[in-house]
């Protein structure tokens, strides 16, 4: 697979620009992390290889060509952005399409095998990566929810980045975002499935009504 | 100083205009959100001794890191400070229009002129634009450029940030006469 991504990412998947955002809280409520966490959103502008194709079109083709080659080119950066692969524990994903286009071409981007296993592979996850996505003028914030990489249900890794390019997506662009953190949310202390107790309505003493 | 968090941002562009940008240009910011050093004092009129505590520590932290993020020599470069909703913009202020702060940059990059610089008051996730220009000849056309920045939840009312850009290059595609070709 890997020799078949191109190494020239602006020919080949129409690459306009790329962001990098990373954040280390350093206080959080004034005081210090137990674990301070590093947090880093990419996000690559990229030409809407769908606009004015229709909602019948077919859309394997492109999807095989550029997805591959984003998911390489943003967990690079990801890697390197945060210290290594090693590093990262938790992740995920997004898109926003503009207004050209439609929300399944930015799905046709980050939703298939071609983007999420091959993230999933290159982080070194196992779990499902969650993902945020809309469709968007240029320089809307998108909320960017990870988790963890190997176990999803693990609480204290449930957070969230914000990712924001000023001047995409044209109407003829996509921004593809890939995110990750090295670790949990600055102070997490809401427990986690094994220490939650058992909660339904006939345990509450107080039902909502 | 209280550094509450820091921020890093780097844009790196391909193409420009619909032609590819021969080196890939880029330019970083790096921001630290730190407590303002004068919150809940009231009208603070001497800012001396707070300037003192801070703006040195401030350039020392931020002038290495911009370079690092930027993995190239500054030819272009800006510094910024937003202020929190309770505080003066003079807060800002103080804290990067002193050689405490920016002589750190200067050193650092090889630089000669003033830092270009934003200052304004805002909430937590305004937009700021940070001026850039060139670190030896702030006259040189193709190197005026800015960058836009957003930290969704800084600056909290008593908080400011305060960022570096650097750019390793001019504007992506620039091909402006130069200045003297007017005169």
């Amino acid at each position: 697979m890997q020799e078949r991504i191109k190494d020239r990412p602006d020919d080949s998947i129409g690459l306009r620009k790329l962001v990098l955002y990373r954040d280390v809280v350093l206080t959080e409520a004034g005081e210090a992390p137990a674990q301070p966490a590093r947090r880093a959103s990419v996000a690559a502008v990229i030409r809407n290889p769908w606009v004015g194709v229709g909602p019948s079109a077919d859309l394997s083709e492109q999807q095989g060509q550029v997805a591959p080659v984003l998911a390489k080119l943003l967990t690079e950066r990801l890697i390197g952005a945060l210290g290594g692969v090693d590093e990262i524990e938790s992740f995920g994903k997004a898109a926003i399409v503009g207004t050209a286009g439609e929300i399944e071409h930015a799905g046709a981007l980050i939703h298939t095998p071609y983007f999420g296993n091959l993230v999933r592979e290159f982080l070194q996850g196992e779990s499902i990566i969650c993902f945020a996505d809309t469709r968007a003028e240029a320089g809307e914030t998108l909320i960017v929810p990870l988790w963890h990489k190997t176990h999803a249900a693990t609480r204290s890794h449930y957070q969230t980045i914000s990712a924001r390019v000023s001047d995409a997506p044209r109407a003829d662009e996509i921004v593809v975002i890939a995110a990750a953190s090295t670790g949990p949310r600055p102070h997490p202390r809401i427990g986690d499935r094994m220490t939650d107790p058992v909660v339904s309505t006939e345990t509450l003493e107080v039902v909502p009504s | 100083m209280n550094v509450r968090k820091i921020v890093t941002v780097v844009e790196e562009i391909h193409t420009e205009g619909g032609r590819e940008v021969s080196r890939p240009a880029r330019v970083a910011v790096v921001a630290a959100v730190i407590e303002n050093p004068w919150a809940g004092q009231g009208f603070v009129e001497d800012l001396t001794p707070g300037i003192d505590a801070n703006a040195s520590d401030l350039g020392a932290l931020l002038a290495p890191a911009v370079l690092d993020a930027l993995e190239s020599p500054a030819e272009a470069y800006g510094k910024a400070a937003i202020v929190g909703l309770d505080g003066e913009v003079e807060h800002g202020s103080a804290l990067i229009h002193t050689l405490k702060f920016g002589d750190h940059f200067r050193k650092a990059a090889n630089a000669t002129t003033l830092l270009p610089a934003v200052e304004k008051r805002g909430p937590a996730g305004i937009v700021f634009d940070i001026p850039l220009k060139h670190i030896t000849d702030a006259t040189i056309r193709s190197h005026h450029q800015s960058i836009e920045v957003r930290i969704s939840d800084a600056p909290h009312p008593n908080e400011i940030v305060i960022a570096l850009a650097a750019a390793a290059q001019g504007r992506p595609q620039q091909r402006l006469a130069p200045l003297s070709t007017e005169q």
